[in-house]
């Protein structure tokens, strides 16, 4: 599904990736822990394409093509999310409009028919109820005023609505309570099936109580260190990330 | 009236001196007003308040378009549908509305009048007066329908045009005015608009400049506001070869207030200035101020906001905003934000600022599944919103969103 391959990437002078490889088959869910300043984000950021985190080396297969060198739009109309640590405001747009504006560049993107205005407002009141979300903040602009809890419910509304193939959450449990890191579980857990993949990143073991990892890896330097079952995030959580550090 | 008026006048003014000599009817004050012109000369860049706005370097330069050529038919406005009153102005020619006159409604051609104290040293003010033969008046009764009103300054072939406008919106009435600049005319316009919106009146004006890119353009607007009225007012500007929309307003009498929204979409090497001066002349008077430009390419948008309080106006609340956004390394903007106040207990704020499109923003679009031109588009919109929901007739509203995005597409 998602296969990354020796993945090099300098942000401003400094490698921060250095040769980093990971392979999620479909239906799995792997969870990458690590400490800060590991290169969490900017492995988001390079597989998503973001201007100025190019790879410099490597590869990026989303389901057997490298998506390294496409625009961050056309890597989404292929199907991969990025949940985003920290989501934009965007005032002036009306979030119901900017989400069925984003979904139907998607599906036109992939020669799908658009959905109609009534169809989508059905669709997102459904999944907003999912997600926790009340009719009003939809009619509101983007974001604009939203709690840090309830940026991430939005990004959780969207993972809902996109059904993309392969997910990845960065950091998504930070500044979260236990009620809304429960909503993210079963968001996810509904989402899960042999067909999707998704990469959970974090930095701390607690959302995986809700998510239950197929593998775990460790971040650290800029490559992954460690890989393990679900209970290497309880291990890494007892001992610390101090050994990785040292290894890298 | 002596020959040598100007000292070493440009070949522009020596075609203005002969058209003035030329006129049937100048009357004293025409002839005072043009010396003093003459000695004023157009407002060049040493002169505070048009430094970034050189109309005399841009005048000097002006080709006399050929005005034999015959003029075209004109297209229908796009605000037809809104069923307006229709003006045109064509050429500095003024054509009034055929048909019934709507209830409580007057207009006609009249004499102008002399302007207030204020721009008496305006330059180009100064030469308007002497120039404009006769000025659009128009009276909005108390019970007049609200039909909007559409005055359509077109400029196609004319090497210099020069009117007036004088309006008065009576005691309690409700008027819209939308005035429309276009034409793809190279010759110079200059507009003298005064008007008065009496007690308890509601006056909307809209303007919209979407001239060719070689006009150019001064449009001032005077408005006296009486006790508890209101001057409602959102401009749209895609500019041209130099543009300048002046706004004084005087809040004249207790519980006025203005609302001045403009917007400015600027590409190539057009121009768009914007100077507005509110002055609170009462207490408990109320003004609001958004200005938004957009500019790319060469393009340069130009604010100047003043807002002047007066000993005697207590209770003033005002307020004014200017936002420029530079979607090139060679755009620019230029914002003068400018309080004087000589009351002590008002609320009084101005802010301004100046980025590019917000790159963490454009990423999360395009995460979504924008393109770069949607995402970018999207984001302008979003810059442009403000002024937009200053716009309170709907189908308006939609006009200036089409307008929005058929500039967008460009970008």
């Amino acid at each position: 599904m998602l296969k990354i391959e020796n993945l090099h990437t300098t942000v401003g002078g400094h490698e921060i990736l250095k040769g980093l490889s990971l392979d999620v088959p479909a239906g799995e869910v792997h969870a990458i822990m690590g400490p800060n300043g590991s290169g969490k984000s900017t492995l988001s950021y390079t597989v998503a394409g973001r201007d100025g985190y190019a790879a410099s080396e490597g590869a990026v297969m989303l389901e057997g093509t490298n998506i390294l060198g496409l625009a961050p739009d056309v890597r989404a109309a292929k199907g991969l999310f990025l949940s985003f640590q920290h989501p934009m405001e965007i005032p002036g747009v009306q979030t119901m409009t900017f989400i069925r504006t984003a979904l139907n560049a998607q599906r036109r993107a992939r020669g799908e028919a658009e959905v109609s205005a009534a169809d989508f407002i059905r669709l997102i009141r459904e999944k907003a109820k999912l997600v926790g979300l009340d009719d009003a903040k939809l009619k509101r602009p983007f974001n604009v005023g939203f709690s840090g809890g309830e940026k991430k419910r939005m990004e959780m509304l969207q993972l809902a609505i996109f059904e993309p193939r392969f997910a990845i959450m960065d950091e998504t449990d930070s500044g979260l309570d236990i009620d809304a890191l429960k909503m993210v579980g079963d968001v996810v857990n509904a989402l899960r099936g042999p067909e999707r993949g998704f990469l959970i990143i974090t930095h701390y073991q607690r959302l995986l109580h809700y998510i239950k990892p197929d593998r775990v890896h460790v971040l650290a330097g800029g490559r992954i260190v460690k890989s393990g079952a679900a209970g290497l995030a309880a291990e890494l959580e007892k001992s610390g990330y101090e050994q990785f550090i040292e290894a890298a | 009236m002596s020959e040598a008026l100007f000292n070493n006048p440009t070949p522009f003014e020596v075609d203005l001196q002969a058209a003035f000599a030329g006129r049937a009817k100048a009357t004293g004050a025409q002839a005072a007003a043009f010396e003093r012109f003459a000695k004023l000369g157009f407002p060049n860049r040493r002169i505070e308040g048009w430094k970034w706005s050189d109309f005399h370097g841009a005048l000097r330069k002006l080709t006399p378009a050929n005005d034999a050529e015959a003029q075209g038919d004109i297209a229908p406005s796009e605000f037809a549908a809104l069923n307006p009153l229709e003006f045109r102005i064509i050429n500095g020619q003024i054509e009034l509305p055929q048909g019934e006159l709507p209830d409580g409604l007057r207009y006609g051609v009249v004499e102008p009048v002399a302007t207030i104290p204020e721009l008496e040293r305006h330059a180009i003010v100064n030469l308007n007066i002497a120039m404009t033969g006769k000025a659009l008046g128009i009276e909005v009764g108390e019970n007049t329908p609200d039909r909007p009103i559409l005055i359509r300054h077109i400029n196609t072939n004319a090497a210099f045009a020069f009117t007036q406008t004088m309006m008065r919106v009576s005691a309690n009435a409700r008027a819209r005015l939308i005035e429309t600049y276009e034409g793809e005319g190279s010759g110079f316009y200059s507009h003298l608009f005064h008007m008065v919106v009496r007690d308890g009146a509601q006056f909307h004006r809209t303007v919209v400049h979407q001239t060719g890119a070689d006009q150019i353009v001064n449009a001032v607007c005077a408005a006296k506001i009486d006790a508890d009225a209101a001057f409602n007012q959102t401009s749209l500007s895609t500019g041209s070869r130099l543009s300048r929309h002046e706004t004084i307003v005087h809040l004249w009498a207790q519980g006025g207030s203005a609302e001045i929204n403009s917007a400015a979409l600027l590409c190539d090497d057009r121009h768009a200035d914007f100077t507005t001066h509110v002055v609170h002349k009462a207490p408990h008077c109320r003004t609001r101020q958004i200005h938004k430009g957009v500019a790319r390419d060469r393009a340069r948008n130009v604010f100047q906001g003043k807002f002047e309080v007066e000993r005697e106006a207590q209770k003033t609340d005002a307020k004014m905003t200017a936002n420029a956004l530079l979607l090139s390394d060679t755009a620019e903007a230029n914002h003068k934000p400018e309080l004087e106040i000589y009351a002590d207990d008002v609320e009084c704020a101005h802010g301004s600022t100046c980025g590019a499109l917000d790159a963490d923003a454009l990423f999360y679009l395009r995460q979504r599944g924008l393109n770069e031109a949607a995402a970018r588009a999207l984001l302008v919109e979003a810059f442009l919103g403000e002024v937009l929901d200053g716009v309170d007739d709907e189908r308006l509203g939609d006009i200036f969103r089409n307008k929005i995005a058929d500039w967008l597409v460009y970008e």
